[in-house]
């Protein structure tokens, strides 16, 4: 079966089995190997990349259901030659990147949370990281990473990613 | 040849494909939230699905007067904001807001939940239980009702031949309540779940979900409360009477034992009862 989707803005087609998961798909064959795969489960959040802008777990994503969506991975928020994505910046700033093996996800998750909820309040921000899990840093610092990009926005009467807030 | 490559996938745009395609043998893909995890579980995907997210009347939440129609290709997600602030509904809402975790939510479906065989754990069963849904189908003679507690029963059979299209709901709820107790507060199964309602009648309604291999009514405490001389409605009393009518035979697995399951059942009741209380509808109390 053949799959035609856009990948970080860019035209792109999948030849082969339709179940196979999105984030094969990345790693594999696009050498996309920010979204981690780990519990294949949809349990750990690693593998979280926006499908039509919503943030969903790419283990459990068959390519059949891509068709015709527009798929953006950690590469595609920040090349790494162009300024950080905000929420990624603050994440360096508040020192919240230990291994790194949640990272990506954790930005892609919370990138759209940020984006839709320019509000949230510490306890919002906690349930949006529900699906996330990390092993090293206890969370407090990614919420308070969260939280400092938020305000910012706020002070800054700008948008974090998108939406004014 | 290499496993998956002669796979059939089939994006159905209408019933009607989707239905050839079931004839033919196609297993349906709704999330995918379930079926991708087969492998996991040492299960070979289909050599043959079909994917409904593409027919536009089983993506959409119709919301009347006197009832609700839910498209069984809902997400979570879509389901929660869609019935957001609707009285009576607060149970399902809370249900639908909190399994699992926001990513799944945004791709498990309502049909998906209540169609995977050996998910004991699904939050949306007891809270449709409650609701008294009754599921609609696409079967190979045409479609067909059934009550949601039928539906759950039957649908290893039902399923054989027919597709779930449409949850119904009658707009009789006063209050309801969702109460799940997971291990730990972030993403896991709950051990178990108790749903709640009052209907206009003043009648109480309980579902019990993960707790036996198929959620379903509480019809001894539902009695039990019927006729208590005292208000009911009393978290305590209820709890009481939950002890005193607890015939769950709770399934052993690998986030809690059978045991366990039953036994939390009466302090669920009890958070239930209260948060029932705390709803609008009830007010009145
Ligand atoms: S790898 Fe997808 S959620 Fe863990
Ligand atoms: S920084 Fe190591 S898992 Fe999160």
């Amino acid at each position: 079966m053949v799959v035609t989707f856009q990948l970080n803005g860019e035209d792109c087609s999948f030849h082969g089995d339709p179940m196979t998961p999105l984030v094969d798909i990345l790693r594999r064959e696009r050498f996309l190997t920010g979204t981690k795969a780990v519990c294949r489960e949809g349990f750990c959040g690693a593998c979280t990349v926006h499908v039509d802008d919503e943030a969903v777990p790419s283990c459990l994503k068959p390519i059949g259901l891509v068709q015709g969506c527009a798929v953006t991975t950690i590469e595609g928020l920040s090349s790494g030659n162009q300024a950080l994505h905000p929420l990624q910046a603050n994440l360096e700033a508040a020192d919240a990147v230990q291994c790194g093996m949640c990272c990506p996800g954790i930005v892609m998750s919370l990138s759209a949370f940020v984006r839709d909820n320019p509000h949230a309040s510490r306890p919002e921000i906690k349930a949006a990281m529900v699906g996330n899990i990390c092993r090293c840093t206890g969370y407090e610092r990614i919420v308070d990473a969260v939280a400092d990009c938020l305000d910012q926005a706020r002070k800054a009467g700008q948008s974090v990613g998108g939406l004014h807030v | 040849m290499a496993p998956g490559v002669g796979r059939s996938f089939t994006a159905a745009s209408t019933l009607e494909e989707a239905m050839a395609a079931r004839r033919q043998g196609a297993v349906v893909l709704a999330g995918g939230t379930w079926m991708m995890r087969d492998p996991q579980r040492g299960v070979d995907l289909p050599d043959a699905v079909v994917a409904l997210d593409r027919i536009p009347a089983l993506s959409k939440v119709e919301i009347d007067s006197d009832h609700v129609v839910i498209g069984a290709a809902v997400t979570h997600a879509v389901l929660g904001r869609a019935l957001h602030g609707a009285a009576g509904f607060e149970g399902l809402v809370a249900a639908a807001e909190n399994a699992a975790n926001p990513g799944i939510r945004r791709v498990a479906t309502v049909g998906g939940n209540i169609c995977a065989l050996d998910f004991a754990a699904a939050d949306l069963a007891p809270a449709l239980l409650v609701c008294e849904a009754t599921v609609e189908l696409e079967t190979f003679e045409g479609p067909k009702l059934i009550g949601i507690s039928d539906f759950l029963k039957d649908r290893h059979a039902l399923l054989a031949e027919a597709i779930v299209t449409r949850i119904h709901l009658r707009r009789d709820l006063v209050a309801s309540a969702h109460i799940r107790l997971p291990l730990r507060k972030a993403g896991d199964y709950p051990v178990a779940v108790v749903s709640l309602a009052v209907d206009k009648d003043k009648r109480c309604r309980i579902a019990v979900g993960s707790v036996e291999p198929v959620a379903r009514r509480w019809t001894a405490l539902e009695q039990a409360m019927r006729a208590s001389q005292a208000s009911a409605l009393d978290p305590e009393r209820a709890a009481g009477l939950a002890l005193e009518h607890n015939d769950f035979q709770g399934r052993d697995g690998r986030e809690a034992e059978g045991w366990y399951r039953r036994q939390v059942l009466p302090p669920l009741v009890k958070r239930g009862v209260a948060a029932l209380l705390k709803t609008e509808g009830l007010a009145w109390l």
